[in-house]
């Protein structure tokens, strides 16, 4: 606390000019300066509460000798006493001073007392509505003021709201229409109060309040302050407002995805079933149902990709956040195919149905650069096809990507990027490859469609010759592996020599480093003795904490993933579970 | 029981006291007790708050209380109210006493010391307290803000705010006096025609009338803002005064906007024969003057012929009933008078022929 008092003296000059400017005049221009400072201000109240508490009388007199003079301009400012925690510190300072002020001490401190103390009754109770009628009649009564105040700013509340909609109803009924201007000083007066309970009606019909204009309406500060609390989780809001909010005021959106990013960098690494809270918790993925959104967020997550150089952690994180995505979207469908058929039943008309039971929007405008069939096959979730057929189904999609990727005529589809961007989004896709290629028994040779998939996934920038080479490489590796499956002694070093590290000739690209990993690991979860020698293995191939981050991050994003498609693979999933929770203590 | 009850019983003297020049006499001791035993109600309010028959009681005993009050007229709430009081009863004792300039120096003192021990208190009780003091400064900068900046005075009179609010107060006040005794409610009815500004009065009469009574989801809402817990009782209770009194009625019918009274008297169809008797009545007082060609009154209180019109106009663009019983009563007076289709005979006949045209 000393250390941030140590500016106080100079902030409180800085503020003391403010309020006096704030005092002077109420115009738009200060509101609006009020409100931007209402943050600083509170945090500056606290640190002057900090301070005061410590100090006596004559400390205090010493070292702000206009402390009372600051705290009466504070008390007579509306804005500052509806904000946040604002009036409650403002009290807390105002009791230091009553509290310090030595008793029986002569006229003047009396003076100062009383004013104190009158300030204080001025914050709680003395507010009255300057019209006669209504405050005889409530004295007449037997109410106090703070009777009904509760009561009063519901029903305030409620009239601003009501008008709200009627305007959004009939837009063109003149008599009971809200100016454009009268909503937009009405945002301004929220700014302050969108964290008080009362306000979420309001603020709830202010961002879905639609006028006529064509420019915005709502003040950008509102907007600001609506986000921020919601990301503070001070208001809670339907979905359905939040994402008016974000459709209507982009930084808002920006800064959510920002604040999102912010969580998920500050959180433990590799920790898939905390990502997706994070995810769901943000209503991203619900609000991404809007194509809108969705392309937005789409966006700030491959700059993540682009700048981090294809982080796991940020793949991870596009993953997680495409499944949630796909979950909102399969629930928005279902509930509006229930109301359809509703609809449709009283009128009976269920011949109809079939054609409702598709998406409000089409695939084509969340995902604009991908083939459309690439895109149905890929937002198959892999659960909804028995298990015998996945290795059918990444055939068909490794052939619809070589498509894509080495036929130059599909110039419509973007690059190999777009291709590849699409692809990793499906984590339940993308990571079955390797499992696949060492599960799938069945064939004596490595099917090409796999490995071009797996190689594609790693490097999506290697051009033709480069991704043949590491085809090539996979294959010998995976070859050796298979005959190890088969023989009953296996060592930790039978493995290292298979997938060939240390060899001749020239060093493997990282990528193809990385895939190798990728199939040893896979080989160490199925192979019937992959769990005597999985210590051993991982701590010869664990040669930096990047490739231990690396392998951690399989780990949980294996068991995640058969979580989801719900795979009987007891040993497998113990051995994963065992060697995560070893990891994790280790890093 | 006994003993909570009795508690209840002075705890609700302590609260009367709590805003006079009594609490000079007041120590710090004195103000802690007073505390104490306001939290403690609060817990008894969240303990018994779902038992019927106990709150029931808690109820009665109250109501006695204003009972042996109420004798000296209904003079501002002194004590405690009703039960749901009791949630918030050391929130109004706080508030009344921080009000109080006769409460000495150092019990003022300690009074703020226990309402505002600052940040991070291990007492969850002084922390609700404290912030729902906080919070009540709070709701009032809210009110200042949206009345100085946003609001707008909402031209439907039964749907602005300050009217809801005043009629919402009067049935709750209505209900608070409602079991105590058989004359309370007129009595408080009476004396506020009388003690408070007559048009305004009205205006809060004819919104209450109006008001849905709450529903149960709402009154849960209600119970914990410390506002209304009305049933349709209260307004009956209203109508059945204003019925009952007839020079009140004939202010409420000749003071209030038409538009407001079709309302009421739409909802209200006891005081919709009322009102059409009125409106013949006057109507009956005009005479027509063949020089000018109008219809006009002999005497300076009598109701002219344009606020009839319109007042006859907004009855008939009410929803049915009322629309055909207005026009039923205005063709009964016609025939009586004749039956004459010729204007400047019978001013029923000419009433319905300018409704005829306007409609």
């Amino acid at each position: 606390m000393a250390q941030d008092s140590v500016g106080l003296p100079s902030d409180f000059q800085f503020w003391m000019r403010k309020l006096s400017v704030w005092d002077l005049a109420s115009t738009l221009e200060t509101q609006q300066d009020t409100c931007r400072h209402l943050p600083r201000f509170q945090e500056f109240l606290r640190q002057l509460y900090e301070a005061l508490k410590e100090m006596d009388s004559n400390a205090i007199i010493e070292r702000f000798p206009t402390v009372g003079q600051l705290l009466a301009k504070t008390c007579r400012n509306p804005l500052i006493l509806a904000y946040d925690e604002s009036q409650k510190i403002l009290i807390w300072c105002l009791c230091c001073l009553i509290k310090k002020d030595p008793q029986n001490s002569g006229e003047s401190k009396f003076n100062s007392w009383t004013r104190v103390k009158g300030l204080l009754s001025h914050i709680l109770s003395t507010f009255r509505f300057d019209i006669k009628e209504v405050d005889l009649f409530t004295q007449v009564l037997g109410y106090a003021p703070t009777d009904y105040y509760p009561g009063l700013l519901k029903n305030m509340v409620l009239s601003l709201v009501s008008e709200l909609r009627e305007n959004h109803l009939n837009g063109f009924n003149t008599q009971r229409r809200m100016a454009p201007e009268r909503v937009r000083s009405l945002s301004r007066v929220c700014v302050p109060l969108v964290t008080l309970p009362d306000f979420e009606p309001l603020v709830e019909a202010l961002l879905t309040y639609h006028g006529h204009e064509p420019q915005e309406v709502l003040w950008p500060e509102f907007c600001d302050a609506v986000n921020e609390a919601f990301l503070l989780k001070k208001i809670s809001l339907p979905t359905s407002a939040i994402l008016c909010l974000w459709l209507r005021h982009l930084p808002s959106l920006e800064n959510t995805m920002l604040h999102l990013f912010e969580k998920l960098i500050s959180s433990e690494r590799n920790f898939l079933r905390r990502i997706e809270c994070f995810m769901k918790d943000s209503s991203l993925p619900a609000a991404a149902c809007h194509p809108a959104i969705f392309r937005v967020v789409d966006e700030m997550f491959r700059y993540a990709l682009l700048e981090t150089d294809g982080a796991l952690e940020v793949l991870a994180a596009i993953q997680v956040f495409t499944r949630c995505f796909v979950e909102a979207l399969e629930k928005e469908d279902k509930q509006r195919c229930q109301e359809n058929q509703r609809g449709k039943e009283s009128f009976q008309q269920t011949a109809l149905k079939q054609v409702d039971i598709q998406l409000k929007f089409a695939f084509k405008t969340y995902f604009p650069y991908a083939s459309p069939s690439l895109v149905m096959v890929l937002l198959q979730h892999p659960k909804d096809i028995p298990q015998g057929l996945w290795h059918q189904a990444l055939k068909h999609i490794s052939e619809m990507l070589k498509e894509v990727v080495e036929d130059q005529t599909h110039g419509s589809y973007g690059g190999p990027f777009e291709s590849w961007f699409l692809f990793v989004h499906f984590g339940g896709w993308a990571d079955m490859v390797a499992e696949q290629l060492m599960t799938s028994e069945a064939e004596a040779e490595a099917p090409e469609a796999l490995l071009w998939l797996l190689a594609f996934s790693c490097s999506p920038g290697a051009g033709h010759q480069q991704r043949a080479q590491t085809m090539v490489e996979v294959k010998a590796v995976l070859s050796c592996l298979m005959k190890l499956l088969r023989s009953p002694t296996l060592s930790a070093r039978d493995l290292q020599a298979a997938a060939g590290e240390g060899g001749e000739g020239a060093p493997r690209p990282p990528a193809c480093q990385q895939l190798i990993r990728r199939l040893l690991l896979n080989f160490l979860l199925w192979a019937p003795g992959g769990h005597a020698i999985a210590q051993e293995v991982i701590t010869l191939m664990a040669q930096t904490d990047a490739i231990m981050h690396e392998i951690i991050g399989f780990l949980d994003q294996t068991l995640y993933r058969w979580d989801h498609l719900c795979v009987e693979a007891p040993r497998s999933r113990k051995l994963a579970r065992e060697l995560l929770a070893e990891l994790r203590g280790q890093a | 029981m006994e003993q909570l009850l009795q508690h209840l019983e002075r705890f609700s003297e302590v609260l009367a006291v709590s805003r006079t020049t009594h609490v000079s006499t007041w120590d710090p001791a004195t103000v802690r007790r007073a505390l104490q035993w306001a939290r403690y109600l609060r817990h008894v309010h969240k303990r018994f708050g779902r038992h019927a028959c106990i709150s029931k009681a808690l109820e009665r005993r109250l109501q006695n209380q204003w009972k042996q009050q109420g004798d000296s007229g209904p003079a501002p709430a002194p004590g405690l109210a009703n039960f749901q009081a009791l949630g918030h009863c050391d929130q109004l004792l706080s508030l009344r006493l921080l009000a109080n300039t006769a409460l000495g120096d150092a019990s003022f003192h300690y009074l703020l010391q226990q309402l505002f021990p600052g940040p991070g208190v291990p007492d969850a009780e002084e922390e609700w307290l404290q912030g729902s003091l906080a919070r009540l400064a709070r709701r009032r900068a809210a009110i200042h803000m949206l009345r100085f900046n946003a609001y707008g005075e909402n031209p439907v009179l039964q749907e602005d705010s300050l009217m809801k609010t005043q009629a919402e107060l009067l049935l709750r006040r209505l209900q608070e006096v409602g079991e105590a005794e058989a004359g309370g409610p007129g009595r408080l009815l009476s004396s506020l025609w009388e003690r408070s500004p007559q048009n305004n009065f009205l205006k809060v009469v004819a919104t209450a009338l109006l008001l849905p009574p709450s529903s149960p989801r709402h009154q849960e809402e209600e119970l914990e803002l410390g506002s209304p817990k009305t049933t349709g009782e209260e307004g009956q209770k209203l109508l059945r005064w204003l019925l009952g009194k007839s020079d009140v009625m004939v202010a409420f019918c000749r003071s209030l906007p038409a538009g407001l009274l079709t309302s009421v008297a739409g909802r209200h169809p006891e005081l919709s024969r009322v009102y059409l008797g009125l409106l013949t009545d006057w109507g009956r007082q005009l005479h027509y003057n063949l020089q000018k060609g109008l219809w006009i009154g002999t005497e300076s209180q009598d109701v002219p012929w344009e606020e009839l019109l319109s007042r006859f106009q907004s009855l008939c663009q009410a929803p049915p009933p009322l629309k055909d019983e207005v026009f039923t009563a205005l063709k009964s007076c016609k025939a009586q008078d004749g039956d004459f289709e010729v204007p400047g005979l019978s001013i029923w006949t000419d009433l319905l022929l300018s409704l005829g045209s306007s409609a």
